[in-house]
């Protein structure tokens, strides 16, 4: 067996049925390969959003990391970025604080020295401190509610300060880091009178490219469309609590979203970036009928499609391998891309129960798709020379696949809609002109 | 205040100087942590990650495994992983998740080679030392397991990983060590190597190729270094008369009465602004610490320290 990546077809996988999905399928069951699916995840860097980053999506936000120095090692690469510069700061815990616990009483005072060097020597004071907690933290059960209290009032200036928990020791658990985060985030929210003319969308920490559904909600008389990302200042994300209603564009959001409607009274709608031009449309469709607007979906709807027939017409017969590093569930585009009729060779991606409808869909339609798990070690293995896809997708499928050309599709700023679909098949039709020319 | 970083980021752990020894030497390298140090060692303090592929894994525990100790579980996540790896031998590298809950190495060892016929190595790096630390603790690991006096050896260089010198690292095979404590010539080319050296009882030479290098361009006056302390023992064997300061450790066979140990930000700061000094040698990103320093500052770059390529 060594020597060789594992891997199962969808059709295999399909009649293992959902409760029987192979282990070295899953998250968080053998030993984890260093893929670059799993480095975005675990060491997000300067390219996606790990807590470090997302932590500090609030606007005038800055982060102290208290933890062992290795914890905040590659946050090198973010402070380097430019809006990040004096941004994130260190408390650096060793062997006695690991016993004792006693760098829980440091905090407030370096919170304290950082707000004063913020404020003295650079004439910018933070509104929000966020103080990002690891592993040990967690296994040492600190109460972090506490310590930001006595931070807040050490501060006493309306300072607020807020915990972020970097706890990959709990990423298959009820609340995972990248859950938990977003709740922190929209905690620093507070009750205020609702505007009927307000829309917040929540789900990632970059925009929504400006696309229809900004447009449909425009027409519908909505005045103000907020999101995180977009706020140019702390008041401005205040001014998020005013919202009538949330679309959830991002799963990982849908606890926060039911926060805010417990704690603000703001209810909270789902919407799933899919790549189905059929069922982008009946989403949006039901979506107007939910909140009591109508909107023109024709245009756009045409477009997508014309964009996939274009594809089509161009290169009918491509094969495609996908990744997990982008924009897009790598198993519901599989499919929506097997449903166009293009063939999908092999998917890397790291298989949940929650996904299996989209691998027993594939299973009917493309029963030979290859699945592989970027967490597996024997990826270390994995050889693509029995590959015959002609275009990878995702930033990770580029590592696997290096002879053939790739959209990387990976943009901080997310795509979504049948502009999402749009520009996807214009770009993969683009790329594969550029390399066949 | 103490610990706080206001300018630097964390330097280079232990974990990392673990991983830069036993790269390349055909181990399964399983890091016990839950991904994040393994993330921040291979996509990060690892740069030939990016070329060279290696066996490194992360343990992947989670809460609960840590919290009910489930070392048993670990072992057969290992010794499933074997059967389908190919390695020579397994090394265990600590994080601060073993650290908090306390992990029995040598109980882990001893369960491992129970399952599996492959030498295992302990590291019990905790993440809260310094890369260094744990260069030196692997080399004792290899030490323990492999170092025999059989076999010649005409020069071995120690401790000249890319944490302290970048692309101009150098690799040992697993023979090597095997056949070290036969060498005719070891040198240290950073602290961990001589630690190394004095755990393997070789004699050996303090020796950085790098300082070397740039030892010609240094101009005459008043000079401080701060870097690995070999680094600055090799410029003051050339002629350089210079105080060494560093952030990792400081030998007493290379320490003199001007030079320092340093921990915190203001020492750095405090040591530039009023020691008098017309020459600065050391990583450019501790610039921002010494505003206002008029003298000339040659830049030498410190992987570990600013995580700069």
């Amino acid at each position: 067996m060594a020597g060789k990546a594992i891997t199962y077809t969808a059709a295999q996988i399909a009649k293992l049925g959902k409760d029987n999905i192979p282990a070295e399928l899953l998250s968080g069951h053998g030993l984890v390969y260093s893929s670059p699916a799993t480095l975005a995840y675990n060491s997000p860097g300067a390219e996606g959003f790990g807590v470090k980053r997302a932590g500090l999506a609030v606007p005038e936000s800055v982060m102290l990391i208290v933890s062992p120095g290795c914890c905040g090692r590659n946050t090198s690469i973010v402070s380097s970025m430019p809006q990040y510069k004096d941004r994130f700061f260190y408390l650096l815990m060793d062997e006695t604080d690991l016993v004792t616990g006693r760098h829980l009483k440091r905090i407030p005072e370096a919170v304290c020295e950082v707000v004063s060097f913020l404020d003295g020597q650079k004439g910018k004071k933070p509104k929000v401190v966020m103080i990002c907690i690891t592993c040990v933290d967690a296994l040492l059960g600190t109460d972090m509610e506490r310590v930001c209290t006595a931070c807040e009032n050490a501060l006493g200036n309306g300072t607020r300060v807020r915990p972020c928990y970097m706890y990959a020791l709990t990423r298959e658990g009820r609340r995972p880091p990248m859950v938990h985060v977003r709740q922190t985030l929209y905690s620093l929210l507070e009750p205020m009178d609702k505007d009927p003319k307000s829309v917040n969308i929540i789900g990632n920490f970059a925009p929504l490219e400006d696309g229809e559904l900004q447009r449909y909600l425009t027409e519908a008389g909505v005045k103000h469309i907020r999101q995180v990302s977009t706020c140019g200042t702390y008041e401005e994300f205040l001014n998020m609590a005013s919202a009538n209603f949330n679309i959830v564009t991002n799963p990982e959001a849908r606890a926060s979203a039911h926060d805010m409607s417990q704690r603000l009274g703001i209810p909270y709608i789902e919407l799933t970036r899919i790549h189905d031009v059929e069922r982008t449309a009946a989403q949006y469709k039901a979506f107007a009928n939910a909140v009591g607007i109508e909107i023109d979906l024709s245009e756009d709807e045409a477009r997508a499609k014309e964009a996939v027939g274009s594809l089509k017409e161009s290169f009918p017969d491509l094969s495609f391998n996908i990744g997990e590093c982008l924009n897009a569930d790598p198993f519901e585009l599989a499919l929506s891309l097997v449903r166009y009729g293009f063939k999908v060779d092999e998917i890397y991606g790291t298989l949940a129960p929650e996904k299996f409808r989209y691998v027993s869909r594939l299973a009917e339609l493309s029963p030979d798709t290859k699945i592989f798990c970027n967490m597996e070690p024997t990826m270390l293995y994995y050889d693509m020379s029995a590959s015959r896809a002609h275009i990878s997708l995702g930033k990770d499928a580029a590592f696997y696949c290096p002879n053939i050309p790739n959209v990387a599709w990976n943009s901080d700023i997310q795509p979504f809609g049948f502009q999402g679909i749009t520009k996807l098949m214009e770009t993969i039709k683009q790329t594969m002109k550029e390399a066949r020319a | 205040m103490k610990g706080l970083r206001k300018v630097l980021t964390p330097f280079a752990p232990d974990q990392s100087g673990a991983v830069s020894v036993l790269y390349g030497l055909g181990g399964l390298i399983v890091i016990i942590d839950a991904g994040g140090c393994t993330g921040n060692i291979c996509g990060f303090d690892e740069p030939r990650w990016q070329d060279v592929r290696s066996a490194v894994f992360s343990a992947g525990l989670r809460d609960m495994d840590a919290i009910l100790g489930r070392d048993k579980l670990l072992v057969s996540k290992i010794a499933d992983a074997c059967k389908r790896i190919d390695a020579s031998f397994v090394a265990l590298i600590g994080t601060p998740v073993p650290a908090t809950i306390a992990t029995d190495y040598k109980a882990l060892k001893r369960m491992l080679e129970n399952e599996i016929s492959l030498p295992i190595l302990t590291v019990p790096t905790d993440g809260m030392k310094l890369y260094d630390e744990g260069e030196a603790l692997a080399y004792k690991a290899l030490a323990d397991e492999f170092v025999s006096k059989d076999g010649g050896l005409e020069k071995i260089v120690l401790g000249k990983t890319p944490l302290t010198y970048g692309s101009d690292f150098e690799d040992n095979a697993l023979d090597d060590y095997r056949r070290i404590g036969a060498s005719t010539k070891t040198v240290a080319a950073s602290a961990s190597g001589i630690e190394a050296a004095k755990k393997l009882g070789v004699s050996y030479e303090v020796y950085s190729s790098a300082a070397a290098k740039i030892a010609g361009s240094i101009p005459s006056g008043k000079v401080l270094v701060c870097h690995d302390e070999v680094f600055g023992k090799t410029l003051r064997d050339k002629g350089i008369d210079c105080d060494i300061a560093t952030f990792f450790t400081l030998h007493d066979e290379i320490r003199k009465a001007c030079d320092r140990k340093i921990t915190e930000e203001d020492e750095f700061t405090d040591l530039v602004m009023n020691g008098g000094y017309d020459i600065v040698v050391a990583d450019e990103s501790l610039k921002p610490l010494a505003e206002g320093f008029g003298g000339m500052w040659i830049d030498a770059p410190f992987f570990a320290l600013s995580g700069r390529r």
